[in-house]
């Protein structure tokens, strides 16, 4: 069902933090939509996100499932940011759209 | 003919694309290199100062044969007398550039009565032109 | 070392006086007297205070036989703590009147009237519900985007009794063990009780009356908030 009211900014799972043969997959890289520097990802630190992903077994009537995490810091200059998720995100959510909420508002 | 008709010529008013003077306008002094200019808007509060190309876009409007470092007196009474940044405000551009500037400082009631001020419009319009269109299919 | 004295204790953790000891000098024994209601022991007779030296109540409290039962297990106390949750600060852009938008929850995308802050930090809010069918309501502020508009409620009276107590959920029968509690009969809608009914026309009839001085503001609560595309809130004005 879509949600009448998007509370939420889009944003892509881009890949873990990672060098040339690493990667941690405890921080999770999220590009946000209209995010395009540094300075920008002031407003988000500290928003917790959404993974929202279907499942194929029904749990608690519905096949919906999600994994929460929260935006850490940015990651770079270009506006990326880290975000550390409960549980890892799988990597096959890579490039999979997330939700980035607007709480913890602070506005 | 040359396919271009802005130059990087002294007199050409240009608008800072960058940092914090950012779109304002102001008049190219000198030339320093093939990548500086110094420019300086007296009546727009940008004060003389060495600018890089890339930081300035050249706009339609020049002021005609103004003489090289001109002062900024001098160059004051240029831009009043010329009608610069009459003209530039009159640009379909600049225009854009405040409609744009305004949207963005709304509150989240401003943008509200936007929405319902254009829906009312839009009913007006809309019922006029089918009206219209009655009209004319009669 | 300076010799330190304790009232009532020879060192830290040994008493002076045993069980009983203490059983009769607090006079227990009356309250327990009291409580049966059967006999009305005037003893009046004062104990007199002993005036024994230290050193033979020492000596008494390690010869004093252990009692017989103990508990099977040590119950470890629960450490005291002496920090108190002072109430969260509110933010600088919240003030009694502040339109604020709601992010989550039921109401998720209203726009209510904040009203004031309770004792343990939540925001007393109310859309009015007429206006937009939120009730007087607590949030938590994290939840919610202060608008820079708002209302004048400075003469509005938001009743005393709205406290975090009013608030708490109702206890429900437990039906518990019969058929009824499996099977339930879910078909049964809770009705607001209708003191609180009242409650919120009250402080409601009250805020339409100040919205009514703007034309648009009544429409603009009834309105719920959302993004739409390439609006990204960090660029914003709320």
């Amino acid at each position: 069902m879509v949600q009448p009211v998007r509370l939420y900014s889009k944003g892509r799972f881009l890949g873990f933090q990672r060098s040339k043969r690493n990667q941690v997959t405890s921080a999770s890289l999220i590009q946000i939509e209209g995010v395009n520097s540094k300075k920008d990802t002031d407003y988000y630190l500290g928003k917790r996100i959404a993974y929202v992903y279907k499942g194929k077994r029904e749990i608690n009537g519905s096949k919906f499932r999600v994994i929460w995490g929260r935006v850490t810091r940015p990651h770079g200059n270009s506006g990326v940011v880290r975000a550390r998720f409960r549980k890892n995100l799988p990597p096959r959510a890579m490039g999979a759209s997330v939700r980035v909420m607007m709480y913890p508002s602070r506005i | 003919m040359t396919a271009f008709k802005r130059f990087v010529e002294v007199g050409r008013v240009v608008l800072l694309s960058n940092g914090r003077k950012a779109g304002r306008i102001a008049v190219i002094v000198d030339i320093v290199d093939h990548h500086r200019v110094i420019v300086e808007g007296p009546t727009t509060g940008v004060h003389r100062h060495v600018a890089s190309l890339s930081q300035v876009t050249l706009t339609d409007i020049s002021i005609k044969d103004l003489p090289r470092t001109i002062g900024t007196a001098a160059l004051k009474k240029a831009i009043v007398k010329s009608g610069v940044v009459e003209s530039w405000k009159k640009t379909s551009w600049a225009k854009k550039l405040e409609v744009r500037r305004i949207r963005a400082n709304l509150t989240d009631y401003d943008r509200f009565k936007v929405m319902r001020l254009k829906k009312q419009k839009r009913f007006i319009v809309d019922r006029q032109l089918a009206a219209v269109r009655k009209t004319q299919s009669a | 070392m300076s010799k330190v004295t304790y009232k009532g204790s020879l060192v830290p953790g040994v008493s002076r006086y045993s069980r009983s000891q203490r059983f009769s000098k607090r006079g227990l024994y009356l309250i327990k007297s009291k409580v049966a209601g059967v006999k009305k022991v005037s003893q009046s007779k004062e104990k007199k205070p002993s005036t024994k030296s230290a050193v033979s109540d020492l000596e008494r409290a390690l010869n004093r036989k252990p009692s017989t039962l103990y508990p099977a297990e040590s119950i470890p106390k629960p450490k005291q703590t002496r920090k108190v949750h002072s109430t969260a600060t509110l933010r600088s852009s919240i003030k009694p009147g502040t339109i604020l938008i709601l992010l989550a929850g039921r109401f998720r995308g209203k726009r209510v009237v904040f009203l004031k802050q309770l004792a343990s930090g939540l925001l007393l809010v109310t859309g009015p519900y007429k206006v937009n069918g939120v009730p007087l309501r607590r949030v938590n502020q994290a939840y919610v985007i202060a608008t820079s508009t708002s209302i004048d409620i400075s003469d509005v009276k938001v009743g005393k009794k709205f406290d975090d107590s009013y608030f708490k959920r109702e206890q429900e029968e437990k039906l518990k063990g019969t058929e009824e509690e499996f099977f339930g009969n879910d078909a049964k809608k809770k009705e607001t009780p209708s003191h609180k009914v009242a409650d919120q026309k009250v402080v409601d009839s009250q805020i339409i009356a100040k919205i009514k001085s703007d034309p648009m503001l009544k429409s603009y609560l009834n309105a719920s908030f959302s993004l739409t595309k390439g609006q990204a809130p960090h660029l914003m004005k709320f």
